[in-house]
């Protein structure tokens, strides 16, 4: 359809490299959440306090915003103190390690809600059973509240997937070289933006088609026991 | 001290014979001395106090609302009570104040491990929904007392085999009729070896078909000799199979005894009443 | 600090363009999902279909994609736009942002009322044809009506996430608030504060803006409320 005039390549290369940062990011934002919905539902009221403040601070600030943040800010501030304390030090942040930490720690903040829905979808007879044989609370979480949740967090797991894998859009403008900055270096030298940002775009959807068919295949899974035969 | 002392000796040595002091014997299963149970400012437990036996079949009857349920939940802790004593076998569990003036475990290790020497039967079953009856079955046995899978997988067959739902084993609860799910739950209590099996109106939210079948599994348990306390609203069955019935009112026991004395000339007005909605 | 007191008339002005741009596509947008949400659900393959591409295409690639096909692909069609005389319009950052922000919400919008018709009782709409309602009067006065009420929530979702999006027109340098703190940092190398001031004027504005949409859920459910409640 597209003659990529021999930059097919490096867009496929760019490609790997958004499901790559895709992955990293969601297993951080995964890992995030969980342990946001466990301060959410803790009974000090001083970590939920501070669970909310990073769930609502965070789905209230652009992750553009965030990524510079991150990326230009940390450096400079780490700089400034060291400098304060007479030790000056200068650094920069690879954009890979800024790009991921920061996706991952934004959709953390999205997890969690999905967690701590889905930890409420759970009935409450089900950890009360584990708790009568005697398990203790972290057991009975394992064994039993965690599978479970899983069933009604695949869902939003996988919404919160979707807006992740195009938010790594965003890490471009960090020059890391994922699919945007290969289809924008592929249509500055060739003069074609209109050809490899479409082919790009035509990308993106695969990954979302995909991401999806996975999505319904592991809802089925995780449908087991649930559904009447 | 020295009198309780004393009087443990004394228990001792009369063995089985029905204690009446207020010191029980040794052999008590379970013992609950002045229970107070408040959720906020509703008072539901106002000091009750029973000792299970061994071998004992204890029935709970009363009304909705009477305190029965949380009764039970106090015994493995499920609720904690705002004062009183428990006694599950030899140990005494340890309650304390925390800083919030609240009622909680001194030890939160001992409840795990008194939990597992008594069995629970829901009244919604709780069945674990993502296991089938068999991996439901083992579960405990194998992740919390820690038990060979091979054996319990074994053992499990044998208590769904008495419950008459080994055919059912690789079904998903979801998959299981209300009486099936009952009977795979009661398996579940089992295969822990509980002590003490607690029945919290286990056939309350059965279909009145399926209730017999379910009855007639807890029966046969009683027959084994197990010790049982049983919330319940089946008053034939508690007539038939309880040695001892307890009937709350309002958060205290208002009459109690065995059951020709509470079915047939109970001293409590009240009891009276209740039992007249049943005969 | 003094970097931000400075500059405080510019990050308002840059403020105003941010919502700007933003209540600009969310109107257009609106306009736009409320019939392609008709059309969507309509049994005839041949309607539906189009506006499914539609909506899959735009929800299922980042918005920098299309914003940087809209505003960097149209150069490619250069001559052909300036035949019909479109030409000026693609030159401008402004335009192709609301553009494609307006593309991007319309879709998103599409499948929330979608959602939302599909939610309307059957009930109801069985009454209304009882009534001798059909066809554009059954969806004007009783289906439309009751489904914005039902996709409410969602949508404040879509716009607030729409609002945070905007932040993206920065890169095609329309000076929004991303844009101007952009500015200032590069200049000033004052990263951190800058994009922390950033950061917060977001955050007031999204919750601003969180806090109207409840306003006006509250007044669309007058109905569900005990009277004089």
């Amino acid at each position: 359809m597209f003659g990529l005039e021999g930059y097919g390549p490096l867009l496929l290369q760019g490609a790997r490299l958004t499901v790559y940062v895709g992955v990293c990011s969601m297993a951080i934002a995964i890992v995030l959440g969980l342990i946001g919905m466990l301060c959410k539902i803790s009974a000090s009221p001083v970590v939920r306090v501070l669970a909310d403040l990073y769930t609502t601070v965070i789905r209230g600030i652009p992750e553009l915003v965030l990524i510079l943040l991150v990326y230009y800010g940390a450096p400079t501030l780490i700089q400034d103190i060291s400098a304060m304390f007479g030790h000056p030090v200068y650094i920069s942040l690879d954009p890979f390690i800024s790009g991921v930490l920061t996706i991952g720690f934004i959709y953390g903040a999205f997890s969690t809600e999905v967690f701590r829905g889905a930890y409420l979808a759970v009935p409450r007879g089900q950890v009360e059973a584990a708790r009568a044989c005697g398990m203790s609370s972290a057991l009975a979480f394992r064994r039993i509240l965690l599978p479970q949740m899983m069933r009604f967090a695949i869902p939003g797991l996988g919404n919160v997937w979707m807006v992740l894998i195009k938010a790594t859009a965003l890490i471009s403008v960090i020059q890391l070289p994922e699919l945007m900055r290969s289809a924008d270096i592929a249509s500055r030298n060739t003069k074609k933006p209109f050809t490899f940002f479409l082919a790009a775009s035509f990308i993106y959807l695969c990954i979302t088609i995909i991401s999806n068919l996975i999505q319904q295949w592991a809802e089925k899974r995780a449908e087991r026991g649930i559904r009447r035969a | 001290m020295q009198e309780t002392s004393v009087v443990l000796i004394t228990a001792k040595n009369l063995g089985k014979v029905n204690n009446t002091t207020e010191h029980e014997p040794p052999q008590a299963a379970v013992r609950i001395k002045d229970l107070y149970k408040y959720f906020g400012s509703l008072q539901v437990l106002k000091g009750v106090s029973l000792t299970a036996r061994e071998g004992d079949v204890i029935a709970l009857i009363g009304s909705s609302g009477s305190g029965k349920s949380t009764l039970l939940r106090c015994i493995n802790l499920l609720e904690i009570p705002t004062s009183g004593e428990i006694h599950v076998g030899e140990e005494h569990i340890r309650l304390v104040n925390n800083r919030r003036k609240q009622t909680v475990p001194a030890e939160h290790r001992q409840v795990d491990r008194v939990r597992t020497k008594l069995g629970m039967v829901f009244q919604h079953f709780n069945l674990w929904s993502h296991m089938t009856v068999l991996e439901n079955v083992i579960e405990a046995p194998v992740h919390v007392l820690k038990k060979p899978r091979k054996e319990e997988r074994q053992k499990a067959m044998g208590h769904l085999e008495k419950v008459g739902i080994a055919d059912r084993a690789h079904y998903y609860p979801a998959h299981l009729s209300g009486g099936q799910k009952q009977r795979a739950a009661i398996a579940r209590a089992l295969a822990m070896e509980p002590d003490v099996m607690l029945f919290d109106e286990p056939t309350s939210a059965l279909d009145p078909e399926l209730v017999g079948e379910v009855l007639r599994v807890i029966q046969d348990i009683a027959k084994e000799g197990r010790t049982m306390i049983m919330a319940t609203h089946e008053m034939g069955f508690a007539r038939e199979v309880a040695s001892h019935v307890i009937f709350l009112h309002d958060g205290i026991i208002e009459d109690e005894g065995a059951p020709e004395y509470i079915f047939r000339k109970p001293a409590s007005e009240r009891c009276r009443t209740f039992l007249s909605r049943f005969f | 600090m003094e970097i931000i007191v400075e500059n405080i008339p510019r990050f308002l002005n840059a403020a105003w363009v941010t919502i700007q741009i933003t209540a600009i596509s969310v109107f257009i947008g609106f306009c736009m999902a409320i019939p392609l949400s008709v059309i969507r659900v309509s049994i005839r393959k041949i309607f539906s279909w189009p506006v499914y591409a539609f909506t899959f295409y735009f929800r299922g690639t980042p918005l920098l994609v299309q914003i940087f096909l809209i505003y960097y692909g149209s150069g490619q069609f250069q001559e052909q736009l300036n035949a019909v005389g479109l030409w000026y319009l693609f030159q401008s950052p402004w335009f192709c942002a609301v553009l494609s922000l307006t593309l991007n919400t319309a879709a998103y919008s599409t499948e929330i009322f979608r959602g939302g018709i599909q939610g309307v009782p059957s009930g109801e709409i069985e009454a209304a044809r009882a009534c001798g309602m059909s066809g554009v009067l059954l969806y004007w006065r009783i289906i439309i009506p009751r489904a914005i009420r039902i996709a409410w929530p969602a949508y404040t979702n879509e716009v607030i996430f729409l609002l945070q999006a905007s932040s993206l027109v920065s890169i095609i340098t329309v000076m929004d608030i991303t844009g101007v703190a952009g500015e200032i940092a590069t200049r000033s190398f004052a990263f951190y504060e800058t994009y922390l001031f950033a950061a917060g004027l977001y955050l007031v504005i999204v919750y601003g803006v969180l806090w109207l949409f409840r306003r006006i859920e509250n007044r669309l459910n007058a109905y569900l409320r005990a009277e004089s409640a």
